[in-house]
Protein backbone atom coordinates (compact mmCIF):
# COMPACT_ATOMS: atom_id res chain seq x y z
CA UNK A 1 0.00 0.00 0.00
CA UNK A 2 2.61 2.32 0.73
CA UNK A 3 4.74 1.30 -1.79
CA UNK A 4 1.51 2.30 -4.37
CA UNK A 5 1.39 5.02 -2.50
CA UNK A 6 4.61 6.53 -3.82
CA UNK A 7 4.38 5.31 -6.80
CA UNK A 8 1.45 7.54 -7.52
CA UNK A 9 2.83 10.46 -5.84
CA UNK A 10 5.72 10.09 -7.97
CA UNK A 11 3.75 10.13 -11.48
CA UNK A 12 1.23 13.22 -10.65
CA UNK A 13 4.59 15.14 -9.91
CA UNK A 14 5.38 14.12 -12.77
CA UNK A 15 1.88 14.43 -15.54
CA UNK A 16 1.92 18.24 -15.61
CA UNK A 17 6.10 18.60 -16.15
CA UNK A 18 5.52 16.05 -18.89
CA UNK A 19 2.17 17.26 -20.28
CA UNK A 20 3.62 21.19 -20.65
CA UNK A 21 7.29 19.95 -21.90
CA UNK A 22 6.41 16.99 -23.51
CA UNK A 23 3.20 18.60 -25.97
CA UNK A 24 5.52 21.24 -27.59
CA UNK A 25 8.31 19.08 -27.73
CA UNK A 26 6.39 16.66 -29.91
CA UNK A 27 5.14 19.61 -31.88
CA UNK A 28 8.46 20.65 -32.49
CA UNK A 29 9.06 17.29 -33.86
CA UNK A 30 6.14 17.79 -36.08
CA UNK A 31 7.22 21.02 -37.58
CA UNK A 32 4.30 22.55 -35.67
CA UNK A 33 5.23 26.60 -35.04
CA UNK A 34 4.92 25.86 -31.33
CA UNK A 35 5.22 29.24 -30.10
CA UNK A 36 2.34 31.01 -32.22
CA UNK A 37 -0.01 28.18 -31.39
CA UNK A 38 0.27 28.05 -28.09
CA UNK A 39 -0.71 31.98 -28.10
CA UNK A 40 -3.25 30.94 -30.23
CA UNK A 41 -4.81 28.38 -27.74
CA UNK A 42 -4.33 30.59 -24.74
CA UNK A 43 -6.50 33.63 -26.33
CA UNK A 44 -9.29 31.31 -25.58
CA UNK A 45 -8.49 31.03 -21.63
CA UNK A 46 -9.94 34.61 -20.97
CA UNK A 47 -12.89 34.34 -23.12
CA UNK A 48 -13.77 30.41 -21.55
CA UNK A 49 -13.53 32.08 -18.00
CA UNK A 50 -16.07 35.02 -18.70
CA UNK A 51 -18.15 33.21 -20.57
CA UNK A 52 -18.38 30.79 -17.35
CA UNK A 53 -19.09 33.93 -14.71
CA UNK A 54 -23.00 33.74 -15.35
CA UNK A 55 -23.25 30.17 -14.58
CA UNK A 56 -21.16 30.53 -11.89
CA UNK A 57 -23.00 34.00 -10.54
CA UNK A 58 -26.64 32.15 -10.84
CA UNK A 59 -24.80 28.54 -8.56
CA UNK A 60 -23.26 29.91 -6.30
CA UNK A 61 -25.70 33.00 -5.03
CA UNK A 62 -28.22 30.56 -4.52
CA UNK A 63 -26.27 28.04 -2.92
CA UNK A 64 -25.11 31.31 -0.93
CA UNK A 65 -28.43 32.26 0.91
CA UNK A 66 -29.69 28.52 1.20
CA UNK A 67 -26.82 28.50 3.24
CA UNK A 68 -27.10 31.46 5.18
CA UNK A 69 -31.06 30.77 6.02
CA UNK A 70 -30.78 27.66 7.96
CA UNK A 71 -32.86 25.87 5.87
CA UNK A 72 -29.79 23.24 5.98
CA UNK A 73 -30.86 22.65 9.53
CA UNK A 74 -34.51 21.53 8.78
CA UNK A 75 -33.68 19.59 5.69
CA UNK A 76 -30.88 17.76 8.69
CA UNK A 77 -33.64 17.65 10.80
CA UNK A 78 -36.18 16.31 8.04
CA UNK A 79 -33.37 13.15 6.72
CA UNK A 80 -31.84 12.55 10.01
CA UNK A 81 -35.39 9.78 10.94
CA UNK A 82 -34.45 8.50 7.47
CA UNK A 83 -30.91 8.09 7.80
CA UNK A 84 -30.18 7.21 11.17
CA UNK A 85 -32.26 3.91 10.91
CA UNK A 86 -29.97 2.34 8.27
CA UNK A 87 -26.57 3.48 10.55
CA UNK A 88 -26.05 6.68 8.93
CA UNK A 89 -25.16 8.91 11.71
CA UNK A 90 -26.67 12.70 12.48
CA UNK A 91 -23.00 14.33 12.82
CA UNK A 92 -22.01 13.36 9.42
CA UNK A 93 -25.15 14.81 7.56
CA UNK A 94 -24.62 18.36 7.16
CA UNK A 95 -20.75 17.06 5.59
CA UNK A 96 -23.32 14.79 2.97
CA UNK A 97 -25.49 17.85 2.19
CA UNK A 98 -23.00 20.49 2.21
CA UNK A 99 -20.40 18.62 -0.17
CA UNK A 100 -21.83 18.34 -3.42
CA UNK A 101 -22.85 22.47 -3.00
CA UNK A 102 -19.32 23.86 -2.03
CA UNK A 103 -16.05 23.05 -2.09
CA UNK A 104 -14.71 25.62 0.58
CA UNK A 105 -17.75 24.97 2.46
CA UNK A 106 -17.42 21.59 2.80
CA UNK A 107 -13.30 21.83 3.65
CA UNK A 108 -14.51 24.54 6.40
CA UNK A 109 -17.06 21.72 7.97
CA UNK A 110 -13.99 19.11 7.80
CA UNK A 111 -11.64 21.23 9.70
CA UNK A 112 -14.37 22.20 12.07
CA UNK A 113 -15.39 18.89 12.78
CA UNK A 114 -11.29 17.71 13.84
CA UNK A 115 -11.80 20.26 16.20
CA UNK A 116 -15.44 18.60 17.79
CA UNK A 117 -14.79 15.21 17.07
CA UNK A 118 -10.98 15.13 17.12
CA UNK A 119 -8.90 13.67 14.49
CA UNK A 120 -9.04 10.22 15.60
CA UNK A 121 -13.04 10.05 15.20
CA UNK A 122 -14.62 8.10 12.98
CA UNK A 123 -16.94 10.80 11.74
CA UNK A 124 -14.10 12.59 10.82
CA UNK A 125 -12.66 9.89 8.89
CA UNK A 126 -16.57 9.44 7.76
CA UNK A 127 -16.51 13.10 6.37
CA UNK A 128 -12.59 13.20 5.42
CA UNK A 129 -13.38 10.18 3.23
CA UNK A 130 -17.08 12.08 1.96
CA UNK A 131 -14.60 14.77 1.08
CA UNK A 132 -12.02 12.76 -0.85
CA UNK A 133 -14.38 10.80 -2.79
CA UNK A 134 -16.55 13.20 -4.68
CA UNK A 135 -16.29 16.34 -6.41
CA UNK A 136 -18.80 19.70 -5.70
CA UNK A 137 -21.05 18.58 -8.44
CA UNK A 138 -22.75 22.17 -8.80
CA UNK A 139 -20.12 23.74 -9.48
CA UNK A 140 -18.59 21.20 -11.93
CA UNK A 141 -22.02 21.52 -13.60
CA UNK A 142 -21.73 25.80 -13.92
CA UNK A 143 -17.82 25.53 -15.11
CA UNK A 144 -18.53 22.59 -17.61
CA UNK A 145 -21.79 23.71 -19.11
CA UNK A 146 -21.01 27.27 -18.70
CA UNK A 147 -17.83 27.13 -20.82
CA UNK A 148 -20.08 25.84 -23.85
CA UNK A 149 -23.19 27.38 -23.13
CA UNK A 150 -25.47 24.76 -22.33
CA UNK A 151 -28.20 25.73 -19.94
CA UNK A 152 -30.41 22.88 -20.85
CA UNK A 153 -28.71 19.87 -18.12
CA UNK A 154 -31.25 17.43 -19.06
CA UNK A 155 -30.68 14.42 -16.10
CA UNK A 156 -26.87 15.72 -15.51
CA UNK A 157 -28.34 16.94 -11.98
CA UNK A 158 -29.80 13.83 -10.74
CA UNK A 159 -27.01 11.19 -11.80
CA UNK A 160 -24.40 13.40 -10.26
CA UNK A 161 -26.62 13.59 -7.16
CA UNK A 162 -27.34 10.02 -7.35
CA UNK A 163 -23.44 9.00 -7.28
CA UNK A 164 -22.84 11.42 -4.67
CA UNK A 165 -25.36 10.14 -2.41
CA UNK A 166 -24.35 6.77 -3.48
CA UNK A 167 -20.59 8.12 -2.22
CA UNK A 168 -21.53 9.21 0.95
CA UNK A 169 -23.45 6.13 1.98
CA UNK A 170 -20.32 3.92 0.90
CA UNK A 171 -17.89 6.69 3.12
CA UNK A 172 -19.82 5.58 6.18
CA UNK A 173 -19.87 1.86 5.39
CA UNK A 174 -16.33 1.54 4.47
CA UNK A 175 -14.94 3.46 7.19
CA UNK A 176 -17.14 1.46 9.50
CA UNK A 177 -16.04 -1.61 7.80
CA UNK A 178 -12.21 -0.57 7.94
CA UNK A 179 -12.17 1.64 11.04
CA UNK A 180 -15.34 0.49 13.08
CA UNK B 1 -34.40 20.03 -13.47
CA UNK B 2 -31.48 22.46 -12.39
CA UNK B 3 -34.46 25.01 -12.89
CA UNK B 4 -36.20 23.19 -9.97
CA UNK B 5 -33.06 22.54 -8.31
CA UNK B 6 -32.24 26.50 -8.14
CA UNK B 7 -35.85 27.58 -7.39
CA UNK B 8 -35.73 24.95 -5.02
CA UNK B 9 -32.80 26.53 -3.30
CA UNK B 10 -33.94 29.97 -3.52
CA UNK B 11 -37.20 29.76 -2.21
CA UNK B 12 -36.36 27.41 0.77
CA UNK B 13 -33.73 29.92 1.72
CA UNK B 14 -36.46 33.06 1.33
CA UNK B 15 -38.94 30.65 3.51
CA UNK B 16 -36.48 29.65 6.16
CA UNK B 17 -35.01 33.19 6.51
CA UNK B 18 -38.70 34.18 6.91
CA UNK B 19 -39.76 31.98 9.35
CA UNK B 20 -36.55 31.96 11.31
CA UNK B 21 -37.26 36.04 11.67
CA UNK B 22 -40.65 35.90 12.85
CA UNK B 23 -39.79 33.25 15.11
CA UNK B 24 -37.14 35.86 17.02
CA UNK B 25 -39.86 38.57 16.60
CA UNK B 26 -42.57 36.64 18.56
CA UNK B 27 -39.83 34.96 21.09
CA UNK B 28 -38.04 38.65 21.19
CA UNK B 29 -34.51 36.92 21.57
CA UNK B 30 -32.75 39.66 21.03
CA UNK B 31 -34.90 41.32 24.13
CA UNK B 32 -35.10 44.60 22.01
CA UNK B 33 -35.67 47.54 23.44
CA UNK B 34 -34.75 46.17 26.94
CA UNK B 35 -31.80 47.11 28.97
CA UNK B 36 -29.18 44.12 30.52
CA UNK B 37 -27.91 44.81 33.84
CA UNK B 38 -23.94 45.03 33.99
CA UNK B 39 -21.00 45.38 36.20
CA UNK B 40 -19.45 48.36 34.66
CA UNK B 41 -14.89 48.09 36.95
CA UNK B 42 -13.13 51.37 36.06
CA UNK B 43 -9.70 49.87 36.72
CA UNK B 44 -8.07 53.46 35.71
CA UNK B 45 -10.80 55.63 37.68
CA UNK B 46 -13.41 57.27 35.88
CA UNK B 47 -11.26 60.92 36.31
CA UNK B 48 -11.41 61.39 32.84
CA UNK B 49 -14.39 63.18 32.22
CA UNK B 50 -14.83 63.20 28.79
CA UNK B 51 -13.23 60.71 26.30
CA UNK B 52 -12.91 57.27 26.50
CA UNK B 53 -12.34 55.38 30.20
CA UNK B 54 -11.48 52.19 29.61
CA UNK B 55 -13.53 49.48 31.72
CA UNK B 56 -14.14 46.14 32.57
CA UNK B 57 -17.86 44.84 32.13
CA UNK B 58 -19.06 42.48 34.02
CA UNK B 59 -21.91 40.31 32.78
CA UNK B 60 -23.35 37.86 35.92
CA UNK B 61 -24.31 34.12 33.71
CA UNK B 62 -27.21 33.69 36.02
CA UNK B 63 -29.11 37.48 34.94
CA UNK B 64 -27.55 36.87 31.27
CA UNK B 65 -29.73 33.20 31.49
CA UNK B 66 -32.62 35.00 32.71
CA UNK B 67 -32.60 37.94 30.52
CA UNK B 68 -32.17 36.36 27.40
CA UNK B 69 -33.27 32.76 28.07
CA UNK B 70 -30.61 30.99 27.09
CA UNK B 71 -28.15 28.71 28.20
CA UNK B 72 -24.99 29.96 27.50
CA UNK B 73 -23.17 31.85 29.57
CA UNK B 74 -20.65 35.42 28.94
CA UNK B 75 -16.73 34.95 29.96
CA UNK B 76 -16.38 36.55 33.47
CA UNK B 77 -15.18 39.92 32.16
CA UNK B 78 -14.89 41.83 28.98
CA UNK B 79 -12.92 44.90 28.11
CA UNK B 80 -14.06 47.77 26.27
CA UNK B 81 -14.09 51.42 26.45
CA UNK B 82 -17.18 54.34 27.78
CA UNK B 83 -17.33 56.47 25.35
CA UNK B 84 -19.00 59.78 26.44
CA UNK B 85 -20.52 62.25 23.72
CA UNK B 86 -23.23 64.49 24.28
CA UNK B 87 -25.51 61.99 23.23
CA UNK B 88 -25.04 60.40 26.38
CA UNK B 89 -22.52 57.59 27.19
CA UNK B 90 -21.64 54.62 24.62
CA UNK B 91 -20.33 51.50 26.45
CA UNK B 92 -17.82 49.71 23.31
CA UNK B 93 -16.73 46.01 23.48
CA UNK B 94 -13.16 45.18 22.34
CA UNK B 95 -13.01 43.83 18.90
CA UNK B 96 -12.73 40.31 18.88
CA UNK B 97 -14.68 39.06 22.35
CA UNK B 98 -15.87 36.27 22.30
CA UNK B 99 -19.18 36.82 22.77
CA UNK B 100 -22.02 34.29 23.46
CA UNK B 101 -25.34 34.32 21.90
CA UNK B 102 -27.19 36.11 21.20
CA UNK B 103 -24.50 38.86 22.00
CA UNK B 104 -22.63 37.02 19.01
CA UNK B 105 -25.61 38.12 16.82
CA UNK B 106 -25.97 41.41 17.78
CA UNK B 107 -22.41 42.32 17.44
CA UNK B 108 -22.91 41.18 13.68
CA UNK B 109 -25.49 43.60 13.06
CA UNK B 110 -24.95 46.26 14.80
CA UNK B 111 -23.38 49.15 12.70
CA UNK B 112 -20.30 49.70 14.64
CA UNK B 113 -17.23 49.64 13.02
CA UNK B 114 -14.57 47.46 13.15
CA UNK B 115 -16.90 44.64 14.34
CA UNK B 116 -17.46 45.87 17.97
CA UNK B 117 -20.42 45.39 20.31
CA UNK B 118 -21.47 48.77 21.22
CA UNK B 119 -24.74 49.58 23.85
CA UNK B 120 -25.67 52.65 24.93
CA UNK B 121 -25.48 52.87 28.73
CA UNK B 122 -28.75 53.84 30.07
CA UNK B 123 -27.16 55.32 33.48
CA UNK B 124 -26.10 54.01 36.45
CA UNK B 125 -28.23 52.44 38.96
CA UNK B 126 -26.25 53.00 42.00
CA UNK B 127 -22.86 55.24 42.02
CA UNK B 128 -19.84 53.72 42.77
CA UNK B 129 -20.30 50.68 44.48
CA UNK B 130 -17.50 49.77 46.85
CA UNK B 131 -15.71 46.48 45.61
CA UNK B 132 -12.51 47.96 47.48
CA UNK B 133 -11.70 51.35 46.80
CA UNK B 134 -9.41 50.36 43.51
CA UNK B 135 -10.88 50.07 41.18
CA UNK B 136 -13.76 51.30 41.37
CA UNK B 137 -16.78 50.01 40.35
CA UNK B 138 -20.69 51.01 39.09
CA UNK B 139 -23.96 49.03 38.10
CA UNK B 140 -25.30 50.40 34.65
CA UNK B 141 -27.80 49.12 32.16
CA UNK B 142 -26.81 48.83 28.69
CA UNK B 143 -29.06 49.01 26.09
CA UNK B 144 -28.04 46.75 22.43
CA UNK B 145 -29.24 47.99 19.43
CA UNK B 146 -32.54 47.18 17.61
CA UNK B 147 -31.99 43.67 15.94
CA UNK B 148 -34.90 42.31 13.16
CA UNK B 149 -34.58 40.26 10.61
CA UNK B 150 -31.23 39.15 10.92
CA UNK B 151 -31.52 35.88 8.79
CA UNK B 152 -32.99 38.22 6.17
CA UNK B 153 -30.24 40.51 6.08
CA UNK B 154 -28.04 37.62 6.03
CA UNK B 155 -29.28 35.53 3.23
CA UNK B 156 -29.01 39.38 1.34
CA UNK B 157 -25.65 39.81 2.37
CA UNK B 158 -24.44 36.22 1.42
CA UNK B 159 -26.45 36.76 -2.48
CA UNK B 160 -24.11 39.68 -2.99
CA UNK B 161 -20.75 38.05 -1.55
CA UNK B 162 -20.61 34.62 -3.63
CA UNK B 163 -21.62 36.48 -6.78
CA UNK B 164 -18.45 38.57 -6.40
CA UNK B 165 -17.00 35.21 -4.82
CA UNK B 166 -18.20 33.72 -8.59
CA UNK B 167 -16.56 36.26 -10.62
CA UNK B 168 -13.52 35.83 -8.71
CA UNK B 169 -13.66 32.44 -9.15
CA UNK B 170 -13.89 32.71 -12.66
CA UNK B 171 -11.15 35.58 -12.82
CA UNK B 172 -8.84 33.60 -10.80
CA UNK B 173 -9.34 30.24 -13.78
CA UNK B 174 -7.94 32.55 -16.53
CA UNK B 175 -4.19 32.04 -16.51
CA UNK B 176 -4.58 28.24 -15.58
CA UNK B 177 -7.04 27.73 -18.45
CA UNK B 178 -4.98 29.90 -20.52
CA UNK B 179 -1.96 27.80 -19.74
CA UNK B 180 -3.69 24.47 -20.97
CA UNK B 181 -5.63 25.69 -23.96
CA UNK B 182 -2.64 26.86 -25.00
CA UNK B 183 -0.54 23.54 -24.63
CA UNK B 184 -3.41 21.49 -26.30
CA UNK B 185 -3.74 23.88 -29.25
CA UNK B 186 -0.33 22.24 -29.58
CA UNK B 187 -0.85 18.78 -29.26
CA UNK B 188 -4.10 19.19 -31.55
CA UNK B 189 -1.95 21.08 -34.08
CA UNK B 190 0.86 17.95 -33.56
CA UNK B 191 -1.74 15.49 -33.44
CA UNK B 192 -0.85 14.01 -30.28
CA UNK B 193 -4.79 14.23 -29.32
CA UNK B 194 -5.28 11.43 -32.05
CA UNK B 195 -2.89 9.57 -30.87
CA UNK B 196 -4.12 9.55 -27.39
CA UNK B 197 -7.47 9.05 -28.84
CA UNK B 198 -5.83 5.38 -30.40
CA UNK B 199 -4.93 4.68 -26.83
CA UNK B 200 -8.08 4.96 -24.84
CA UNK B 201 -10.52 3.80 -27.81
CA UNK B 202 -11.46 0.45 -26.24
CA UNK B 203 -11.59 2.29 -22.30
CA UNK B 204 -13.74 4.96 -23.57
CA UNK B 205 -15.54 4.13 -26.31
CA UNK B 206 -18.11 1.63 -24.26
CA UNK B 207 -18.70 5.16 -22.10
CA UNK B 208 -19.19 7.37 -24.93
CA UNK B 209 -20.99 5.38 -27.49
CA UNK B 210 -22.26 8.36 -29.70
CA UNK B 211 -18.91 9.80 -29.93
CA UNK B 212 -17.54 8.85 -33.31
CA UNK B 213 -14.19 6.34 -32.84
CA UNK B 214 -11.50 8.94 -33.95
CA UNK B 215 -12.97 11.96 -32.46
CA UNK B 216 -10.71 14.24 -30.12
CA UNK B 217 -13.24 14.66 -27.69
CA UNK B 218 -12.12 11.17 -26.43
CA UNK B 219 -9.00 11.97 -26.44
CA UNK B 220 -9.53 15.49 -24.16
CA UNK B 221 -11.87 13.11 -21.81
CA UNK B 222 -8.64 10.73 -21.63
CA UNK B 223 -6.38 13.88 -20.29
CA UNK B 224 -9.30 14.99 -18.14
CA UNK B 225 -9.58 11.60 -16.40
CA UNK B 226 -5.60 11.25 -15.81
CA UNK B 227 -6.03 14.64 -14.12
CA UNK B 228 -8.73 13.79 -11.96
CA UNK B 229 -6.80 10.61 -11.01
CA UNK B 230 -3.92 11.87 -9.78
CA UNK B 231 -5.56 15.03 -8.00
CA UNK B 232 -4.59 17.88 -10.76
CA UNK B 233 -8.07 19.50 -10.17
CA UNK B 234 -6.25 22.76 -11.79
CA UNK B 235 -5.44 20.59 -15.11
CA UNK B 236 -8.59 18.66 -14.90
CA UNK B 237 -10.64 21.79 -15.63
CA UNK B 238 -9.51 23.04 -18.69
CA UNK B 239 -9.28 19.43 -19.86
CA UNK B 240 -12.79 18.58 -19.12
CA UNK B 241 -13.49 22.31 -20.93
CA UNK B 242 -11.97 21.27 -23.95
CA UNK B 243 -13.60 18.23 -24.17
CA UNK B 244 -17.20 19.66 -23.31
CA UNK B 245 -16.24 22.48 -26.35
CA UNK B 246 -15.37 19.00 -28.90
CA UNK B 247 -18.74 17.31 -27.58
CA UNK B 248 -20.64 20.88 -28.51
CA UNK B 249 -19.09 20.17 -32.17
CA UNK B 250 -21.02 16.81 -32.04
CA UNK B 251 -23.87 18.47 -30.77
CA UNK B 252 -26.63 19.43 -33.06
CA UNK B 253 -28.37 22.33 -30.51
CA UNK B 254 -27.56 25.12 -29.06
CA UNK B 255 -27.95 24.83 -25.27
CA UNK B 256 -29.20 21.37 -24.65
CA UNK B 257 -26.71 18.60 -23.48
CA UNK B 258 -26.24 15.72 -24.89
CA UNK B 259 -25.58 12.10 -23.51
CA UNK B 260 -22.13 12.26 -23.95
CA UNK B 261 -22.20 15.40 -21.96
CA UNK B 262 -23.80 13.61 -18.82
CA UNK B 263 -21.47 10.82 -18.78
CA UNK B 264 -18.56 13.63 -18.92
CA UNK B 265 -20.04 15.33 -15.93
CA UNK B 266 -21.18 12.03 -13.89
CA UNK B 267 -17.64 10.83 -14.33
CA UNK B 268 -16.35 13.49 -13.29
CA UNK B 269 -18.36 14.41 -10.02
CA UNK B 270 -17.74 11.19 -8.73
CA UNK B 271 -14.26 12.40 -8.99
CA UNK B 272 -11.67 8.97 -9.35
CA UNK B 273 -8.80 9.81 -7.63
CA UNK B 274 -5.95 8.41 -5.90
CA UNK B 275 -4.12 11.44 -5.05
CA UNK B 276 -6.25 12.40 -1.95
CA UNK B 277 -7.17 16.17 -2.12
CA UNK B 278 -4.32 18.87 -1.28
CA UNK B 279 -6.88 20.15 0.73
CA UNK B 280 -7.89 16.79 2.86
CA UNK B 281 -4.15 16.64 3.41
CA UNK B 282 -3.57 20.54 4.89
CA UNK B 283 -6.47 19.68 7.29
CA UNK B 284 -5.61 16.16 8.27
CA UNK B 285 -1.83 15.74 7.72
CA UNK B 286 -0.86 12.02 7.93
CA UNK B 287 -3.41 10.59 9.01
CA UNK B 288 -4.52 10.43 5.58
CA UNK B 289 -2.61 7.89 4.41
CA UNK B 290 -4.86 5.81 6.68
CA UNK B 291 -8.10 6.93 4.54
CA UNK B 292 -6.63 6.65 1.10
CA UNK B 293 -7.46 2.62 0.90
CA UNK B 294 -11.14 4.22 2.39
CA UNK B 295 -11.30 7.15 -0.27
CA UNK B 296 -10.27 5.12 -3.36
CA UNK B 297 -12.85 2.36 -2.69
CA UNK B 298 -15.31 4.57 -1.91
CA UNK B 299 -15.11 6.86 -4.92
CA UNK B 300 -14.46 3.79 -7.28
CA UNK B 301 -17.72 2.57 -6.10
CA UNK B 302 -19.36 5.84 -7.03
CA UNK B 303 -18.05 5.93 -10.05
CA UNK B 304 -19.66 3.07 -11.11
CA UNK B 305 -22.67 4.32 -10.13
CA UNK B 306 -22.01 7.49 -11.64
CA UNK B 307 -21.74 5.56 -14.91
CA UNK B 308 -24.90 3.86 -14.43
CA UNK B 309 -26.89 6.38 -13.11
CA UNK B 310 -25.91 8.35 -16.05
CA UNK B 311 -26.94 5.64 -18.40
CA UNK B 312 -30.11 5.23 -16.91
CA UNK B 313 -31.25 8.39 -16.45
CA UNK B 314 -30.32 8.52 -20.54
CA UNK B 315 -32.80 6.01 -21.41
CA UNK B 316 -36.09 7.67 -19.19
CA UNK B 317 -38.35 8.68 -21.22
CA UNK B 318 -37.81 12.19 -20.38
CA UNK B 319 -34.30 12.63 -21.46
CA UNK B 320 -34.91 10.71 -24.38
CA UNK B 321 -37.33 13.17 -25.49
CA UNK B 322 -35.17 15.88 -24.72
CA UNK B 323 -32.13 14.36 -26.18
CA UNK B 324 -30.83 16.42 -28.92
CA UNK B 325 -29.36 14.03 -31.20
CA UNK B 326 -32.78 12.09 -31.36
CA UNK B 327 -35.31 15.52 -31.55
CA UNK B 328 -33.26 17.04 -34.50
CA UNK B 329 -36.17 16.12 -37.27
CA UNK B 330 -34.39 15.54 -40.43
CA UNK B 331 -33.34 18.34 -42.78
CA UNK B 332 -33.84 20.93 -39.63
CA UNK B 333 -30.86 23.78 -38.64
CA UNK B 334 -29.07 22.58 -35.58
CA UNK B 335 -30.62 26.11 -34.39
CA UNK B 336 -34.56 25.17 -34.83
CA UNK B 337 -33.90 21.95 -33.16
CA UNK B 338 -32.51 23.17 -30.29
CA UNK B 339 -35.13 25.31 -29.68
CA UNK B 340 -37.49 22.76 -30.29
CA UNK B 341 -36.77 20.03 -28.00
CA UNK B 342 -37.04 22.80 -25.11
CA UNK B 343 -40.74 21.33 -25.01
CA UNK B 344 -39.63 17.83 -23.78
CA UNK B 345 -38.05 19.19 -20.36
CA UNK B 346 -36.69 16.06 -18.48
Amino acid sequence: MELARELIGLLSAFVIPVILVGFPLYGLYKRVPVYETFVEGAKEGFGVAVRIIPYLVAILFAIGMFRASGAMDALIALLNPVLEPIGFPAEVLPMAIIRPLTGSGSAGLVADMVARYGEDSLFVKMAAVMFGSTETTFYVVAVYFGAVNIKRTRHAIPAGLTADIAAMLFAVWVVRLLFG
Amino acid sequence: MLNYIWAALLISAFVFAGASDIGDLSRDTYRNGQPLPVVLEFPEGTAAAGGRTPVRIRINAGVYQDFYGTDESPAPSYDGVLLRTGEGMVLRFDAGAALPEPLETIRGVSRSNDDELQGTVEGFLSPVLGLGDDPTAAQATVQFEHVRFVKMTAIGAAALDFAETAAGIAIGLIGVLALFLGVMKIAEEAGIIYAIVRVVRPVLRPLFPEVPEDHPALGMIALNLTANVFGLGNAATPFGIKAMEELQKLNPSEDTATNPMVMLLAVNTASVQLVPPVLLLALLGLQINRLIFAIIITTGLSLLVAIMAARLYGKLPGSRASDPNRTRPFGETPRDAGRDSRRGEG
